[in-house]
Parts: C-alpha cells; structure tokens; sequence
C-alpha cells in the first residue's frame, strides 16, 4: 500500500476510535501495533516495548511530576488562592480582569516550565476553580487556561527549543533569545482580545461590584499574597538563569518553595502532602502513558515512509517560496495533534532544512514559527494533546465538548499572531541578533 | 462463578489502588535525591554520580507503574462526545467493541516488555553510565506494570460485560462507592 493511502488509514482509525471514547493513550497506542503488524509483521512489535524504555531513560521528562507536584502544593495550602484574591482586588473592577492575571501568570509559570504538559495541568489546578468560583464563563477560563499553559514551549527555557537547536545546529542562546518577542506578542494579543470580548460581553467575565472592590489599605494588605510565589519563581528561575541546576533539578528547587510557602502557611502536613502526592501520580502517570504511545506512534508513522511522503508533498507545493513554508506549517500543525515532539521533528527537519535554507530564510525564525505551530497543534481539537491534559483536572461536569468549543477563538488569535511574525519577522530576530 | 468473579474484580482494583498509593511517594524520593544533588554541588562542592541517575530510574518506574491505577480511578482521558450521548447500556456496549484496541496495544506491550526484561536479566544488564548501576529492575518494571494495566483492563471489561447483558455479578453502584473521584 502506498503511504500516502496508509497516512490517511492510519489518521482515519485514529479519529474514530478516538470518538468511540476509547482513552487517547490506548487510541494512539493500538492503532500503531495494528498498522505496525500490517506494514512489518509481528517482529516490529518489540520497537513499541522500546520506544516505552526510550521514554522513560528521559532526564528532561523528570521535571513533569514535580512541577505538578508543587501546583498542587500550592493550590492545596491556601498560597493559590490568595494570591487570586489579591488580583481580584487590584483587575476585579476590569471586566475580564482576572482572566488577564491568569494570562500574565501562565506568562511567567510557562518561564518556570520548559513543558508545555505541565503547566497547562499546573495552570489547570490553580486558576481553573478560582475563575469558576467567581462567575468566569467556562469556555474563556478553559480557552485561557489552555493557550497561556501552551506558551511553556515558546517562552524560554524550552525543552522544544534545546531539540530544534541540536538537530538543526542554530545556537540555543539564540533560540531562547528569539521566543521571547513572539512570546510577548502572543500574550498582548490574546489580552486584546480578552478585552475586546469581555467589553462586548460582560456576562462572560463579570467584574466585582463596588462595594467588594477593596479599599486601598485592603489591596496593599492582599499584596503580601504575592511575595510566596514570586519566591517559588525566583527560586525556580534564578537557578535556571544563575546556571545553579539544570531546568529539571530547577523543578526540584520549585517543590522546595512551595514546601516553603505551605510551613508559612502551617499548612504543611503529611495529610496534605500526600493528597498532593496522589493526585500528582494520577496525573503525570495520565501524560507519561500519552507520551508513551505517541513515541511508539511516532516511530510506527516514521519506520511507514513518512519522511518520504513530506518530500513527495514539498515538491507538488505551488507559489514559491512563500507557498512552501506555509505548506511546511501546516504539516507541523497537523503533526503536533498526534505525535511527540521528538518524532516530529525527525520525520520533517532533515527534510524542511536544506530547503529553508536554499530558499535564504533564517532558520531561527523558522524555529520560532515551527514552535509556535507545534503548540498551536497541541491545543487544536480533535487530538491536541494539552486538551486532553486540560480535561483530566477539570470537575467532572465540564466535558471535552465545552474544552473543544473553549479553544477555537483562542487558536485563531494565535493564527493570527504566527502570520504577525512570517510578515515581520524582525520579531523573532531582532533580540538574537541585538545579543549575538 | 459470580462470586468467583466479583472477587477478582474487587482483587485486581485493591491490589492497583494498594500499589499505586506506595509508587505515589516515589516523589519524595525523586524530590530529596535532585536536592540533595544541588546542595552536594554547591555546599560541598562535590557534585555525586549517582543522584541524576537514581531518580531518573525512579521515574521510570513511577510513570510505567501509574497505568493500572490510573485505569481503576477512571484517569485515562478520552474524548466524551458520544459518551455523553448514550445511555449507560449502549456505552458499556460501545466500551466491549473498543477494548480490542487497548488490549492489542497491552498485550503486544506485555509480550515484548517480557522479551526485553528477559533479555535484561540474562545479563544483569547495567547502565554503563560512571556510576554503572543495574538498570534490569526498571526494565522488568514495564512488564509488571503493563500487567497491571491488563489485568485492570479486564476488569472494566467484565464491569462493561456485566452492565451491557445485565449480569448479576457487578452493579454500577458497588464500585462507585469504592473509587474516589480524582
């Protein structure tokens, strides 16, 4: 069978037993042993059982349990929520203001987290209940909860970033330099649009009457709420950047602030932390066993021609330049809904880079743009894998119906923001090339 | 025979729930080794060999052992459009049909992660890193908790079985005052 037959076989089964509500992990998991059988018999089954050790000899995949682990830390003793009745007090007055806190912190949380699976769930754990509570519209806390959770791989440090870098042998300094304008951009734009959308329609995002606004010595009084957070990320960031520990001891250094917090707090008890602990294994156990089956997905779709396929589709691509990095684009996207990372990019860089750079575009810039498809990829229905994570921290009577239907303006400002930087593409390289 | 099976089903969820709430505190363990690393680095200035490569073992165990547990706590996300549509004897219907995708990809797991973990402890392999310690025991890991996976699996199954033919040996109601909600 051809590959472009079987790649359309072996998307079609994923879908629909994927709508047949059998778990992603075992969706992705099963199709690849069923084509794996078809394409080289049953011997190729052992590089299912190799991919799974491949995947957990990761050193970088470490820090997924403990920055869960410290979320939940924090929602558990009380430091979450006060830190959310602070920015009630000082945005509660702004329509749609604490959705824009809740942006600003996944802002800095995906500064913490080179992972783009952990501080979506982390994210999830601290800010969902807190909008929920105050009358926040499902869909624009899930919708921002998903899109600024996603930024972890854009803004550095990013473990997607480190990958790109050493298999294309751009700099890593300068990967990490160029994400961080689009990375602000990013942010500014979905902040106009969560204003524009709250002004338009208040119901969605209601601002604090008056009266429980808080007078002025209140607000200063709420501020000491921020001081234990800010000391997780300094400790947290300041190893990272000091070049004290690497990013997954750095997670290590982030439990040891939220354990901090929690003696502050005197919440810190072994009924707590083991609630934290449980609940943290559900959840990291939740992603390993998805990234689990997608690197035997990825291997299975990679040993079927897929490498193959990409440079059969490059050169039927029309309209120059131009037209082949879109059409580049648009197969990472399409990628990043069901493969890892990993495989993505060992299927599609060996063949985009020699053609980027023929074509004379600079292939930081292009790094920037895959990133940020990836992660578009990612919080795309029907597959992204921050959806599903997103979904496993949420109270039972929000369904993957209001997740889906949650995301879809959000990927547009997205959309929107990569066009931004393929017109502009000063800001991806002004800031490498002003450090360089 | 009911009996029989009702207490399989009650075995294999307690045994998962017994395991997963000891693998759990492996995050202790992972957290105090990473510390204890940077502080031997910088107090001490006497970085260790073994910290980096101890914790990422217990990783390794600690996510392949998750997969049974998380089974029998309903924590494998899915996509519930259609489920949500059904009712409860058509899904568990649907559940029967579906389970063959979950069980190639366990079994195949199985089969292969005994062949791997055989392979292994044929040689007492280590890790050939400085530190060099036997990494056979994370390998033996992926069979054990695939198991685990598979025998939960079968559990759900015979729950589905039971709900979608109205069989008397499991009731909806029992078990959900047995799992907690996650």
């Amino acid at each position: 069978m051809s590959i472009e037959a079987l790649t359309l076989l072996f998307f079609g089964a994923l879908l629909f037993f994927l709508l047949l509500g059998l778990p992603l992990a075992f969706v992705l998991g099963g199709v690849s042993v069923v084509f794996l059988y078809f394409t080289w018999g049953f011997d190729s089954f052992y590089m299912v059982a190799s991919q799974i050790w491949g995947t957990m000899e990761s050193f970088t995949l470490v820090a997924i349990p403990l920055f869960v682990f410290m979320a939940m830390i924090l929602e558990r003793t009380g430091v979450a929520r006060d830190l959310y009745r602070m920015m009630h007090l000082w945005c509660g007055g702004l329509r749609g203001g604490l959705a824009l806190g809740t942006l600003g912190i996944c802002a800095v949380f995906a500064a913490m987290v080179g992972i783009s699976g952990a501080a979506v769930v982390a994210m999830g754990t601290i800010a969902l209940p807190s909008m929920l509570e105050r009358g926040y519209d499902k869909n624009m806390a899930l919708g921002v909860i998903n899109t600024g959770g996603g930024w972890g791989i854009l803004i550095p440090p990013s473990i997607l970033m480190i990958l790109y870098a050493l298999i294309t042998g751009v700099s890593v300094g300068q990967m990490f330099a160029a994400g961080i304008m689009p990375g602000i951009l990013l942010m500014v734009l979905t902040a106009i649009y969560i204003i524009v959308r709250c002004h338009l329609q208040p119901e969605l995002a209601p601002a604090l009457p008056k009266e429980e606004r808080g007078t002025w010595p209140e607000k200063f009084r709420a501020l000491r709420a921020v001081l234990l957070p800010i000391g997780v990320v300094v400790m947290v960031l300041g190893s990272i950047i000091g070049g004290i520990t690497t990013p997954t001891e750095a997670a290590a250094m982030g439990v040891l602030g939220a354990l901090i917090s929690a003696a502050v707090y005197r919440e810190l008890k072994w009924s707590i932390l083991k609630e934290a602990a449980i609940r943290t294994f559900k959840l990291t156990g939740m992603i390993m066993w998805i990234l689990f089956a997608a690197h035997a997905f990825s291997a299975a779709y990679q040993s079927m021609g897929a490498q193959e396929l990409i440079e059969g589709l490059m050169n039927m691509v029309p309209g120059g330049p131009w037209g082949i990095i879109i059409a580049m684009m648009v197969i990472v996207f399409l990628l990043a809904m069901v493969l890892d990372p990993v495989g993505i990019m060992l299927i599609t860089l060996p063949v985009f880079m020699p053609i980027v750079e023929s074509l004379g575009f600079d292939p930081i810039w292009f790094g920037i743009l895959f990133v940020i498809n990836m992660e578009i990829g990612y919080m795309t229905p029907p597959f992204g894998f921050n959806l599903f994570y997103l979904k496993g921290i949420v109270p039972p009577s929000i369904t993957m119906k209001d997740i889906y239907k949650s995301i879809i303006p959000f990927v547009i400002v997205e959309i929107v923001g990569i066009i931004l930087i393929m017109i502009f593409p000063e800001i991806a390289t002004w800031l490498p090339d002003l450090l360089f | 025979m009911s009996v029989m099976i009702a207490a399989f089903m009650r075995g294999v969820t307690r045994l998962n729930d017994l395991i997963g709430r000891w693998v759990a505190l492996l995050i202790f363990a992972m957290f105090a080794f990473l510390l204890l690393e940077v502080g031997f680095r910088y107090l001490f200035n006497s970085p260790t060999v073994w910290t980096n490569e101890l914790t990422q073992m217990l990783f390794g165990i600690y996510a392949v052992m998750s997969g049974g547990y998380i089974m029998a706590h309903r924590g494998h996300v899915n996509v519930d459009l259609l489920h949500s549509h059904l009712k409860p004897r058509k899904r568990a219907a649907l559940d029967i049909v579906t389970s063959s995708v979950f069980f190639i990809f366990t079994l195949a797991l199985l089969w292969f992660g005994i062949d791997m973990a055989r392979e292994s402890m044929a040689s007492w392999e280590t890790s050939y890193s400085a530190w060099n310690p036997p990494i056979w025991p994370v390998k033996l890991a992926i069979p054990i908790g695939t198991a685990l996976l598979v025998l939960q699996g079968l559990v759900k199954l015979l729950e589905d079985i039971a709900v979608a033919f109205n069989l008397s040996y499991y009731t909806p109601e029992e078990s959900r005052s047995e799992g907690d909600q996650l």
